[in-house]
This record gives C-alpha cells, sequence and structure tokens, in this order.
C-alpha cells in the first residue's frame, strides 16, 4: 500500500509508468526511478524469488543491496537487486527460480576484440582523496577535507546523496553543533550544502567493486566500469542490518529495521498492515514510531534484553501510543504460506533460553528485526588492513586509532564502519578522517587551523560517548587502541 | 587432522598438502609405507592447488606431457570410488581454439601425435563449434579449434581433501599449520625435517611445496630451477548449467569453464608479469579477463564477478615438472615445478613417484623429469602452456 499522507514527509514520486510482471503477465503501475522492490510491494507482491536448493520463497530483506535476498530476472536478466535498481518504464519483471540463466543466444555484442595486456596500461584516473559513501560520515569527512584544500571524490552506489540519513523523520538530539532539533532526513542536505565551493565531486550511482593493494579503486557505474587511484582514501561504508535466526526468518515479509525505513520514509510504501517489532534499543524504538507515524499497527516491540536499551524518551513515545514494549521475550517463528502471516513470541528465563507456557501467537503480516548493525569492513578487508575482533564494535573491524588511520598509511575508517555508532558520532568521526587525511597528504592549508578544527572534533566526540549510552563505543574504541599499542610494543 | 603429539620418527615426511602431497602420501600409503607425515604450513589446498582452475586437459604438444595426462584423466576416472568421495569430476571436454598461423600449424602436429596416442581428438573448423560443442561461442578470427570430448575437470579443493583423508585412513599422519622451516641431512643423506613445532627424523622427504620447494631445498643446499610467477583469476555468480567443456586459446590468452555449483571460473597469464612471490589480484585482471570473456561469449557481460585471487605458477625452463630424487643427496625427492598443469597430472605422477619412494620399477620412466635434465642441457618445450 502506497502512503498519500504522512505528518512530516512528502513524497516525490516520478513520472507513473507500467510494467510487466511475470513473463507475458500482469502489467502493473509504479513510479519511475522508485526501487523495483518497492513498486512491487505497492503492488502487493512479497515472493520475488524462490532459494535455489529447497524452492523457498524469499523477498526481499535489507534494502540497500546487501543481502541478495531480493534478486529476480529483469528484463532476461537474472539476479538483479530488486531493492536498489530503479523502475523503468516498460520494465518485464520475473520471479526468479534457481540459479538464472543469461541470454545466450545474443552474440550480437561481442564488439572489437580486447587489445593486448599489458601490466604497465594506466587508463584509470588520479585523485588526492577518495572517500566511499555519501552518509553521514563521508560528506563530513570530504567537508573537513575539502576545507583543507585536498581535492576529493565522493562515490555512493545510492542515487541520491545522505545515507541512512535520507530515511531517518526524527529531531536528533545534542547541541547544535550536532545537529540537534533537526530531521535526519534534512541533516543530509545541509552536509550536501557544507561541500559548495569546496574541490568536492560527487560520484553518485557508481559502487566501488574492490579496493585494491596500490590504491587503486574499481568502480562501476550502470555497466560502465572505471578505475580511479587514489592517495588517499577514507571509507565511510556504514554497516549492514543483523539478522535473527529463528524458524521460516527467510519468509517474505521478515525485514531488516532498515528496510522498513527506506520502504516507507523513502518509497512511501507500508511494510504491512500489522507489525511486529524485534529489538527495543534506538532503532527499534525510533522505527516502530515511523510506523505509527505511517498509520502502521505496531503489535508490540520485543527484545531479549531484560531492560530497554534505547532512549526512554523514545520508549515512552510509542508506549504513549498503546504499543507493549515486551522486555525478555525473543520470537520463537513466524508462520505463513509464502508470507508472513502470525508471530510467534515467548518470554525468556534469565539465561535467555525460551520459557515453556510462555508462547504466544500474535497475528501479523510483518515482522520487523532491529537487531544490531554489522560494519561494512569488506574494502578495508580486500586491501589487507589488518583486522580485529570487537563485539563493542559490531563485529570485524579495521584496526583503527583515534585519527581513524587503518594499518595501511594513508587509508582511513570513518562512520558506522569502523565501529557502530550513531549518525552524530559518524559525522565527528568523518571530520576526524577529513582532516586526518589532509594532513597526510601534506595539505598546503593552515596547520594551526587544521589542529583546532581536530582537538575540537576530538573534544565533540569526547562529549557525545561520554554518557552510558556511548559506553560501549568508548570501551570498544579503548581497547582496540590498547591492542595496536601492544602490538606496536611487541614489534619493537 | 589429529592433535595429540607429532610424530618424531617417520619413514617418509612430505612436505605440502596441495594435490601432489595429498596424493604423494595416499599413494605411498596405500604402497604399504603407512608411517608418514604430511606437513601443510597451513591448510590443505592452501597454495597452487586451490587457486587453479580445475582444468584436466590431455591435449599435449610433447609425448610424454599427453601420456601423463592420459594416463592420470584414467585414475580420475575411478577416483570417486576409490577414495571414496565425491571431487566433482566431469568429462565436458576441452575445445582449444587456433587465431593464429603458429596455432593452425601446431595443432595439426598436436593432433597428429595425440591420434597416434589414441586420443578421442578432433579438428573442428570455426562453424562446427557452435553446432558440435557450443552454441554461444563469439568465434570471430577463430580459424579452427580442436575438441577432446574426454577431457575434463575437478574440483581441486574435494579431490586433494579426498587424497588427504583416504591417505589419513591408511594411518599417514597430516599436520596443517605446520610449517616446515627446513630440510635436515647428514652429509649425503636425508635425516629429518625441523618444523615450527619439533623435529621429526626420516630418511625420505618429498618437497612438494610448489613454488616454496625452492627455499625449502636451498636449505640443504641443493638449488632447483622454480621461478614463481603470479597468475591471476576470477569466478563469476552461479547460473544454471549452460557450459561443459572448458575453453581455452594459448594465443588469445584465456581458459575458463563453468563449475558444478555453476560459477564460471576462468583466468589468463599476462605475458609481462614479473617473477616474485606476489598473490596480490589487480584491477587490471578484472577488467582485461572481463573484456575477454564478453567478447568470446558476450552474454556473460551480464553475469557478475563475485571474487577474483591469485595464485603462483611454478615455472621450470621447460614447463615440465621436477620429480624424483636428487642426485648427491639420498632420500630427497622432488615433486614441483608443475608450471600450472600440476592438478590434472597430480594423479599419475603422484603414484609414479610413490613407486620411486617405495623402491619398486615406476611402470612408466619418469628419469626425463629429474632435476639433472637442466644440467644436462638440451630441454624439450611444450607449446600447450596457457
Amino acid at each position: 500500500m502506497r502512503l498519500t499522507r504522512h505528518p512530516i514527509l512528502e513524497f516525490d514520486r516520478g513520472r507513473e509508468i507500467e510494467f510487466e510482471f511475470e513473463f507475458d503477465g500482469r502489467r502493473l503501475l509504479g513510479f519511475e526511478g522508485e526501487s523495483i522492490a518497492a513498486a512491487l510491494h505497492a503492488n502487493d507482491i512479497r515472493v520475488f524469488r524462490e532459494s535455489v536448493r529447497r524452492k523457498r520463497p524469499r523477498g526481499f530483506f535489507c534494502a540497500i543491496g546487501r543481502c541478495s535476498s531480493c534478486l529476480m530476472t529483469v528484463d532476461g536478466i537474472p539476479n538483479i537487486m530488486t531493492c536498489v535498481t530503479p523502475l523503468r518504464e516498460g520494465m518485464r519483471v520475473e520471479t526468479q527460480r534457481g540459479k538464472g540463466t543469461i541470454p545466450l543466444a545474443d552474440l550480437s555484442s561481442a564488439g572489437s576484440p580486447p587489445p593486448e595486456p599489458r601490466r604497465d596500461s594506466d587508463d584509470g584516473a588520479t585523485i588526492p582523496l577518495a572517500i566511499v559513501g555519501m552518509g553521514p560520515a563521508g560528506l563530513s569527512a570530504a567537508a573537513y577535507a575539502g576545507r583543507m584544500g585536498v581535492e576529493t571524490v565522493v562515490i555512493d552506489e545510492n542515487l541520491v546523496p545522505g545515507g541512512q540519513l535520507i530515511k531517518q523523520t526524527h529531531m536528533f538530539f545534542g547541541s547544535r553543533e550536532h545537529y540537534a532539533q533537526i530531521r535526519g532526513v534534512d541533516i543530509g542536505d545541509r552536509l550536501i550544502a557544507n561541500l559548495e565551493s569546496l574541490p568536492v565531486k560527487l560520484m553518485l550511482g557508481t559502487t566501488v567493486l574492490g579496493l585494491y593493494p596500490d590504491r587503486t579503486l574499481s568502480l562501476l557505474a550502470g555497466t560502465r566500469h572505471m578505475q580511479l587511484k587514489a592517495d588517499a582514501v577514507i571509507l565511510a561504508t556504514g554497516a549492514s542490518e543483523n539478522m535473527l535466526a529463528f524458524e521460516n526468518c527467510d519468509l517474505p515479509g521478515v525485514y531488516g529495521a532498515g528496510a522498513v525505513q527506506t520502504l516507507m520514509n523513502v518509497h512511501g510504501v507500508v511494510p504491512g498492515k500489522r507489525v511486529l517489532m524485534v529489538g527495543a534499543g534506538n532503532i527499534g524504538l525510533i522505527v516502530a514510531y515511523q510506523l505509527l507515524q505511517a498509520g502502521v499497527d505496531v503489535a508490540a516491540v520485543i527484545d531479549a534484553a531484560p531492560e530497554i536499551g534505547g532512549y526512554h524518551v523514545h520508549a515512552a513515545k510509542i508506549r504513549r501510543a498503546g504499543v507493549p514494549i515486551l522486555i525478555s521475550h525473543t520470537i520463537l517463528r513466524v508462520t505463513g504460506p509464502d508470507r508472513v502471516e502470525s508471530a510467534e513470541i515467548c518470554r525468556v528465563d534469565d539465561h535467555w533460553q525460551p520459557v515453556p507456557g510462555s508462547e504466544r501467537k500474535l497475528p501479523v503480516d510483518a515482522v520487523c528485526l532491529a537487531v544490531g548493525l554489522t560494519p561494512n569492513c569488506e574494502l578495508a578487508f580486500q586491501m589487507g588492513c589488518r583486522q580485529t575482533y570487537m563485539s563493542e564494535l559490531g563485529g570485524p573491524v579495521a584496526v583503527h586509532g583515534p585519527d581513524l588511520e587503518t594499518s595501511i598509511p594513508g587509508v582511513f575508517i570513518a562512520g558506522d564502519a569502523s565501529g557502530v555508532e550513531e549518525a552524530s558520532t559518524a559525522m565527528i568521526e568523518g571530520r576526524l578522517a577529513g582532516l586526518a587525511a589532509a594532513e597526510w597528504l601534506g595539505a598546503e592549508s593552515d596547520t594551526d587551523e587544521l589542529a583546532r578544527l581536530r582537538d575540537e572534533a576530538a573534544d565533540s566526540l569526547k562529549t557525545l560517548r561520554a554518557g552510558p549510552f556511548g559506553a560501549k563505543a568508548r570501551e570498544g574504541k579503548e581497547k582496540m587502541l590498547s591492542s595496536m599499542n601492544e602490538d606496536k610494543a611487541g614489534t619493537q | 587432522m589429529t592433535r595429540d603429539a607429532m610424530k618424531t620418527n617417520a619413514d617418509c615426511v612430505i612436505i605440502g598438502g596441495g594435490v601432489v602431497g595429498a596424493a604423494v602420501a595416499y599413494y605411498l600409503a596405500k604402497g604399504g609405507m603407512t608411517n608418514c607425515v604430511l606437513l601443510e604450513s597451513e591448510y590443505l589446498s592452501s597454495g597452487a592447488t586451490g587457486r587453479c582452475g580445475g582444468g584436466i586437459r590431455q591435449q599435449w604438444s610433447t609425448e610424454p606431457n599427453a601420456q601423463l595426462a592420459m594416463d592420470s584423466v584414467r585414475i580420475f576416472k575411478t577416483l570417486e570410488e576409490e577414495l571414496d568421495a565425491d571431487i566433482e569430476f566431469l568429462q565436458g571436454g576441452y575445445l582449444v581454439l587456433a587465431y593464429t598461423d603458429e596455432d593452425v600449424e601446431q595443432f595439426h602436429k598436436n593432433f597428429k601425435l595425440q591420434r597416434r596416442l589414441g586420443l578421442d581428438v578432433e579438428i573442428l573448423q570455426p562453424a562446427e563449434i557452435a553446432t558440435r560443442v557450443v552454441r554461444q561461442l563469439n568465434t570471430d578470427g577463430v580459424r579452427m579449434a580442436t575438441y577432446c570430448p574426454s577431457d575434463a575437470s575437478a574440483n581441486p579443493f574435494l579431490t586433494t581433501k579426498a587424497y588427504a583423508e583416504a591417505a589419513s585412513r591408511l594411518g599417514v599422519e597430516i599436520r596443517l599449520f605446520t610449517p616446515v622451516t627446513r630440510i635436515l641431512r647428514d652429509g649425503n643423506r636425508i635425516v629429518g625435517v625441523e618444523t615450527e613445532r619439533g623435529v621429526i627424523n626420516t630418511p625420505r622427504v618429498v618437497n612438494a611445496a610448489g613454488s616454496h620447494s625452492v627455499l625449502l631445498a636451498q636449505t640443504v643446499d641443493v638449488q632447483i630451477p622454480i621461478t614463481p610467477y603470479r597468475r591471476e583469476i576470477l569466478v563469476t555468480e552461479p547460473l544454471e548449467r549452460f557450459l561443459d567443456p572448458m575453453i581455452i586459446s594459448f594465443s588469445f590468452g584465456i581458459y575458463f569453464r563453468q563449475v558444478k555449483h555453476g560459477s564460471v571460473i576462468g583466468g589468463f597469464a599476462y605475458p609481462d608479469e614479473e617473477p616474485g612471490f606476489n598473490e596480490e589480484s589487480s584491477v587490471d585482471f578484472l577488467t582485461m579477463m572481463s573484456r575477454k570473456l564478453s567478447f568470446l561469449m558476450p552474454a556473460l557481460k551480464h553475469v557478475k564477478v563475485v571474487r577474483q585471487w591469485a595464485g603462483l605458477y611454478d615455472v621450470t625452463p621447460d614447463a615440465q615438472p621436477i620429480i624424483g630424487e636428487t642426485d648427491g643427496i639420498d632420500g630427497l625427492f622432488q615433486a614441483s615445478g608443475f608450471s600450472g598443469h600440476g592438478f590434472m597430472i597430480a594423479p599419475r605422477v603422484s603414484s609414479l613417484l610413490a613407486q620411486l619412494i617405495l623402491g619398486q620399477k615406476p611402470d612408466l620412466d619418469i628419469g626425463r623429469l629429474n632435476v639433472r635434465r637442466f644440467s644436462e642441457g638440451a630441454i624439450d618445450l611444450d607449446h600447450s602452456v596457457v
């Protein structure tokens, strides 16, 4: 179902167009440029493909091109990520069964034979600083590196900048410096505005496929493949939502919280009529409230922990709306033939084990998982940055110091990619990384100014992490620092 | 694979947990020498074996190579039964494409030789490729091709694991993550192997460590002429089965096939690759390989590459392996220098080497593969190396 009225958002939809669902199948209506997945959802289609081995129905889960659950055959080409592929007029979208087949008979597009391969070929552009990711960390990094006069390219696979900010309808907390009292959706615009008149170029719709040891980035824009060689790199690639294992957890209708936000706040399509929220951290609480804003019923918010993890002000808001928050509860299973029709929950004891007899079945048509995030560090690991596992930071992360530099000089990591926190700290980390990269590149600007900005950002980060909610990240970062120092001592 | 203390005395220590090391260990144990230890510095197939394309080709330009490969295919055909394991063996054939005058001339020579040896190879005109072998190939520039339907492929990981497990069942001790620091000799004989986890006394060592064999041989003052070269390779997302044969060309520079899981795997060699122990992936390779693949099979341009990696070819001056005992040092056996085609001939070469170690007369004389050939001059270069 599409939202027509929303208390905060206005949906700037494209032209209404027709597309085809299934071969010689139904003609459906959608909006040009919205994701194929959103258009299908608006038409109440939830099953996108069949799993290869067990032929289980699969829908979409992450909505940011990470999880591969939404692969479909589009215009005859299999394995298309429909959650990030824009809808075009006349597209033929088919449920994918099996591994997919390509239109093999077509030999027409062979083109000319490739040239003799040579190692010394140098057909890529060069840039002093490449930033991967146009979310809060990446855009802040670009603004501060740009301010120091560093020529910078910022690359993002999405068609709009802002990263996850574009789906945040809530106002941020903190001080003016941290964009308090401003909604996330508007912060992205301000970050972009900050870049005006700076030597910063934005490349949207461009996926970084690989980051090689010689600092070459392999880029894909549509079907065009490019190379870009950078002197310094800042990885601001964010995080991916965690999955939770329970019976039928792959059934269409089980979504990541971010996916629900994307569907609802970016595309104006609701995920269902009645939703169970799993996870009472800030994301779970905020998204539950956003669901209510969009007119969706929230059956309950559950969390296996014995207390609410998020801010109590968020919890209070949804409680006032009559949504129960059930702590020490977990989800056992969802049921339904090819989409979620109900969810079974139960209490857990002090050892996180289900309490027999406490099972309860909730009639819901969607389950939203807000059970944490894992940093996206693949590019850093590809390049050979040293990694460590730090549960406080969300899992495997690239080892980095207070200036966000990884084990490879001139390669920095910032925001959720360096350890999962939230947008405010991501922006400050971005600043620090931008300044550190500028310094590393020997930017010819005012070094006093650079030092002043860096101290300011470091103080700001300390303030943001000072409270009990910043404790985990604080501990994680400190642990990493001490392990780094031990390594250094060990090699001396 | 065992957790208790490592053996301190063995009849033979095999260094290298690639397909050759694992196969030699198996054939030794099968021949009765079960008190052996296989040492691997990381995990099974972590070197060249696990990085290769898994092709098993019999179409070679020299008789000894073709013979070894044909014998290996015969062994491969019953290997799953013998080792009691699935190794994804498939006789999907090899299609070899000729683009130049030199190719055409060489292919006719090869064809004659291979037919004389009894190989089911045939010559195809470009138009026959589509009707006989593979419809989806762009044959622009192709002068002719040879096709051998009994050429094959298998999964290198599964094959190595199958050999190692079968060896283990016969009593061979397999030690992973156990790097060898040096081979120990006393005068003109081998007395043991020193590892990071202690010493094993043994009168026999098989040096099957790929490119690293050179460094190991140096610990007993033996020089073997092997040069490591990086070779890169990539794999795509899986697709429903559409391609049976491995497709290769020496002059166009490519090899690729579809593995059982459905992915397309393939690579090519840069003619100007510098020698060295470099195993980094390069963006140049990704770009060029994608162009080559989508030229030869245009529909593949719609397929996503999911991974690329690199491995080392252990290249000898004649692109043929170094097999056999080392002159002047009793008990030091070499089994490396496979120059990029170790997997396909491993079953046969390993069983022949095992016979040699067991003091038997090998079924096929492999004296020509002894390292001494390089000090004797005349070498016979095989032209069929990708």
